[in-house]
């Protein structure tokens, strides 16, 4: 059963049919952003700059409630930290994964070694014998991941930096469903999704997989020329728009972070 | 049972308490903790058959159970899923590692609250989850060795399908071989009537009678009576009757 949502034409006219890659010259690259309902995957490479990209990309933030930033990887003072350098919104919603995983299940594993190596003290022992059910500690990140996207409002901006923490933890098909559950969601909202993924962390059939839900798919690459480093984003899917194919060297600057220096177009 | 054993079970002994489904084995392995608790002894029961839960509920219908010797620490009760889980042993099967982790925690709760009495129910769940035979046979010979030397009399637990002549006393057929003590129960029919029966097979270091006893299971406690030579039907066809 499909769901109809309605919007306000004043919002249609303030939010526009396109949203900012918060990058302007990647903007007038592609014809003035990103289409709203546009779901965008982005593989990448080590030290491509694709994380400060995903940072970015939240900028605009529009509605900074209805923004959304999910790292499975950083801290949410490292977050706040780079947030803060290049002046971006920070009352956006920021959720992150890789700490509560760390909090919860980590934590539980590093003490199951302490008692596994040191042994029960007494106090332990005391509480082992009053403890009559195991608890619950079992978190399933990704229907976590997959609610907190499918909960945001109409015209919503998302990101999430990566998907490799749920492709290492979680069955690939379930990921993949999840992407389109998240894709339809979009779809529907008009909003704008940023999924990364490493290059390496999925195979080929994986990556084929993930680019045709997708609605936009642009790689980060980075390659040694001589003794500099080349970052460079080719945008190698564009829903119904393949004009606006390109490939884009960028670099990363102190004041304006990612920076398209030359775009190419793939003809 | 401290008479047909002529004395009781020897300090510091493991025995195999094996028995079919029904047949009084954790309401025995409970009573032997109670004797043991209302003399002052630290008495341990790690359940991994059923909940710790249902098993103080269950044990709670018996009078010579009070639930205050597990409220004064007396009996201390340890849900193996509980113990499993804290030592981050959730797994299907368990490695030599892992064997080695689950005899250091409960010889280590042995140790620092001076168990002297300890119930592990059932050692046929636990070893299910250890897949090498191998395995199994160090995992019980090791902590039935570390529990002697601890003075820690230890009754394992042990479900069987069938408790004839041919059976083996054990689900992995090495349990037998490291006790100290064999103590079978089971069933047998007599008159049209299922009657529960005990016998001690084994008992190192003991004159103890091989006799089978018939069970009741009774509020104050498991009451053992010689059982009759005639009238059961096992009996006519095989050669256990006592």
């Amino acid at each position: 059963m499909s769901r109809e949502v309605s919007f306000d034409p004043e919002d249609e006219e303030f939010f526009g049919s396109v949203g900012s890659f918060g990058v302007p010259k990647f903007d007038d690259a592609m014809r003035g952003g990103v289409p709203r309902g546009f779901m965008m995957i982005g593989f990448t490479d080590t030290g491509s700059g694709a994380e400060l990209f995903g940072k970015q990309f939240t900028s605009p933030a529009e509605e900074s409630d209805n923004t959304m930033y999910v790292s499975t990887n950083e801290s949410k003072a490292e977050i706040s930290r780079i947030f803060t350098k290049y002046d971006w919104p920070q009352d956006i919603r920021v959720r992150t994964l890789g700490e509560e995983y760390n909090s919860k299940v980590l934590e539980k594993e590093l003490l199951a070694s302490r008692y596994r190596l040191e042994g029960f003290k007494l106090p332990d022992i005391q509480r082992l014998a009053q403890t009559r059910f195991v608890e619950d500690n079992t978190q399933d990140f990704l229907t976590e991941m997959t609610n907190e996207v499918m909960s945001m409002g109409p015209y919503f901006r998302g990101v999430i930096d990566s998907l490799d923490f749920f492709i290492q933890r979680d069955d690939q098909t379930r990921v993949i469903s999840m992407l389109r559950m998240m894709q339809a969601h979009t779809q529907m909202y008009r909003g704008l999704l940023l999924l990364m993924i490493s290059r390496d962390a999925i195979d080929a059939a994986t990556k084929q997989e993930m680019a045709a839900i997708a609605d936009m798919v642009l790689e980060f690459k980075v390659r040694g020329i001589g003794s500099e480093f080349e970052t460079s984003m080719i945008v190698s899917k564009f829903r119904n728009a393949p004009e606006n194919l390109a490939v884009m060297v960028y670099r990363v600057t102190a004041e304006e972070g990612v920076t398209p220096e030359t775009v190419e177009r793939i003809v | 049972m401290d008479e047909i054993l002529r004395g009781g079970i020897p300090y510091g002994s493991t025995v195999l308490v094996a028995g079919t489904c029904g047949s009084g084995k954790t309401t025995l392995g409970m009573e032997f903790l109670v004797r043991g608790a209302t003399s002052g002894e630290a008495c341990a029961h790690f359940t991994a058959t059923e909940p710790s839960v249902k098993l103080l509920e269950n044990i709670r219908q018996y009078s010579f159970f009070d639930m205050k010797m597990i409220d004064s620490g007396l009996i201390n009760v340890f849900d193996m899923d509980v113990l499993y889980s804290w030592l981050g042993l959730e797994k299907a099967s368990f490695d030599l590692q892992d064997v080695y982790a689950l005899i250091k925690a409960i010889v280590d709760i042995v140790n620092t609250i001076g168990v002297t009495r300890l119930v592990i129910d059932s050692v046929t769940t636990l070893c299910y989850k250890i897949k090498s035979e191998q395995l199994i046979r160090d995992f019980l010979f090791t902590l039935g060795k570390k529990l002697a030397t601890l003075g820690c009399t230890t009754l394992l637990i042990a479900e069987i399908t069938s408790a004839t002549e041919n059976a083996h006393w054990s689900s992995f057929g090495v349990e037998e071989a490291i006790a100290d003590g064999i103590i079978v129960m089971g069933d047998v029919e007599r008159m049209g009537h299922l009657l529960r029966y005990l016998q001690v097979v084994k008992m190192r270091g003991t004159q103890h009678s091989r006799a089978k006893y018939a069970i009741e299971l009774t509020p104050l406690g498991v009451m053992l009576t010689p059982m009759l030579k005639w009238g059961a039907l096992n009996d006519r066809a095989g050669s256990w009757g006592a």
